[in-house]
């Protein structure tokens, strides 16, 4: 299977860069950046949420490798929203001339940035495992319930430069985009959600690899 | 044996930690000091001229956030803290369930930061010059923000509090929390400032009430996983 993602991945950058058609009101090809920065976003978005499912988990079984699964997710979570934050920079500096512009999107996502690496500064902070984990667990969840104000509501109570590929009205989702861009995206969103799945799926087998060493050295 | 109701055990908190705060005036010493301190200093440097016309309702509402934020990062990790430090919270998690430590240490730190409130929010005033259209609407912004904010800061306190290098911590792990309260503060107070009666602070104090809602219920449902373990 890791193969069929290779070659899947493959065909969406060069999908992304060659086939897909100009898109109207962008500079250049700073668009293709897009099919890029918003599957990372989305992978953020998803890593974020499995750690919650996990965390919760721990929460109710104190099973260690719940506490692993967390970790891992907040670990690839932080790094696809570093990766959607240094893309969106760069899309940013193409279309609007500056690397940062405090816009409320580049804020809440560098806010996610600063809740998960403070997730990581608390597991650091304890020595002992089970309250480490049921600490991360914790704080986890609690900082998972401030994220819709920051992902959803503040981007929408500021004015925003950041363009928005979906609209939705009465009550019918519609992308914003053309045909062929909309599948190359779509294509994009695929090939990353398995990207996470298989990262995290390496990330899990490695945390029970080492879980059973410790069990044998003990 | 009569058993006492959630309450009872909550004021019962809430009363140890008044007694113990007039008795030594750690926290309020703490939190008083450095927002009098702050405050010197954004008017020194600023004053009540020292900004546009335009500017000085968003300006100003920020700076006096900005001040009361990080004054309470100075003493309202403490309730937690001085628990595990002086080896008192294997008595406290015996003689009180977990929701009453909570609750009342809660109630503390609300009414700290209330005091907070009242003795710099007019001096700020006076000192920089702002007026305030609707005194009242400002007056719901503060006690709904600090309502919020003790929150926060007292389930991340009780985190801390169980992890080593506390009071490094208590920032990093609150002030990425704490920024949607924080947008939504300035936001009300602006609002206040500019416009008199209610209708201009309805929208933040709504996004206040829900933020303060939500953590509210996910802290008291997480507390207890965070006291026993």
């Amino acid at each position: 299977m890791t193969w069929l993602l290779g070659v899947w991945l493959a065909g969406v950058i060069v999908a992304g860069l060659l086939w897909a058609p100009a898109a109207a009101g962008f500079q250049g090809d700073s668009f293709r950046i897009v099919f890029f920065h918003v599957p990372q976003a989305w992978v953020a978005v998803l890593a974020f949420c499995v750690n919650l499912v996990a965390s919760i988990r721990y929460l109710r079984t104190r099973s260690a490798l719940d506490d692993s699964r967390a970790g891992a997710a907040a670990r690839l979570g932080l790094l696809f929203a570093l990766l959607a934050t240094i893309t969106g920079s760069i899309f940013a500096k193409l279309e609007w001339g500056m690397f940062w512009n405090w816009d409320p999107r580049e804020t809440s996502i560098l806010v996610l940035l600063l809740v998960y690496a403070a997730y990581f500064a608390l597991r650091q902070a304890v020595a002992d495992e089970e309250r480490r984990a049921s600490l991360a667990a914790a704080y986890a969840v609690f900082a998972f319930v401030t994220m819709p104000f920051l992902v959803f509501v503040v981007p929408r109570v500021y004015a925003s430069l950041h363009p928005d590929l979906v609209e939705a009205a009465e009550g019918v989702v519609r992308f914003r985009m053309d045909p062929r861009l909309r599948l190359v995206l779509l294509a994009s969103l695929a090939g990353f959600t398995g990207l996470f799945v298989w990262l995290y799926s390496l990330e899990v087998r490695l945390a029970r690899v080492l879980a059973a060493r410790r069990r044998e050295e003990s | 044996m009569k058993r006492s109701s959630l309450l009872a055990e909550s004021l019962a908190i809430l009363w140890k930690e008044l007694a113990s705060e007039l008795r030594r005036r750690v926290a309020l010493s703490a939190i008083g000091l450095f927002a009098v301190t702050t405050l010197v200093a954004v008017a020194y440097q600023i004053g009540p001229y020292g900004l546009a016309e335009q500017d000085r309702p968003f300006l100003l509402s920020a700076l006096l956030w900005i001040i009361l934020f990080f004054s309470s990062m100075a003493g309202l990790a403490r309730v937690f803290v001085k628990e595990e430090d002086s080896h008192t919270a294997p008595t406290l998690r015996l003689a009180a369930r977990p929701h009453a430590v909570l609750l009342g240490k809660l109630a503390f730190n609300f009414l700290l930061l209330l005091a907070l409130q009242v003795i710099v929010v007019p001096l700020y005033c006076g000192v920089m010059g702002l007026a305030v259209a609707s005194a009242s609407g400002l007056a719901l912004v503060m006690l709904a923000g600090g309502a919020a904010l003790a929150i926060t800061a007292t389930f991340v306190a009780a985190l801390i509090a169980r992890a080593s290098g506390s009071n490094a911590l208590f920032p990093i792990l609150a002030l990425p929390l704490l920024l949607p309260l924080l947008v939504a503060a300035i936001a009300g107070t602006r609002a206040a400032v500019g416009s008199p009666g209610l209708a201009a602070v309805l929208p933040a104090l709504r996004a206040i009430s829900s933020l303060g809602g939500v953590t509210m219920v996910t802290a008291l449902l997480l507390f207890p996983a965070v006291w026993r373990d």
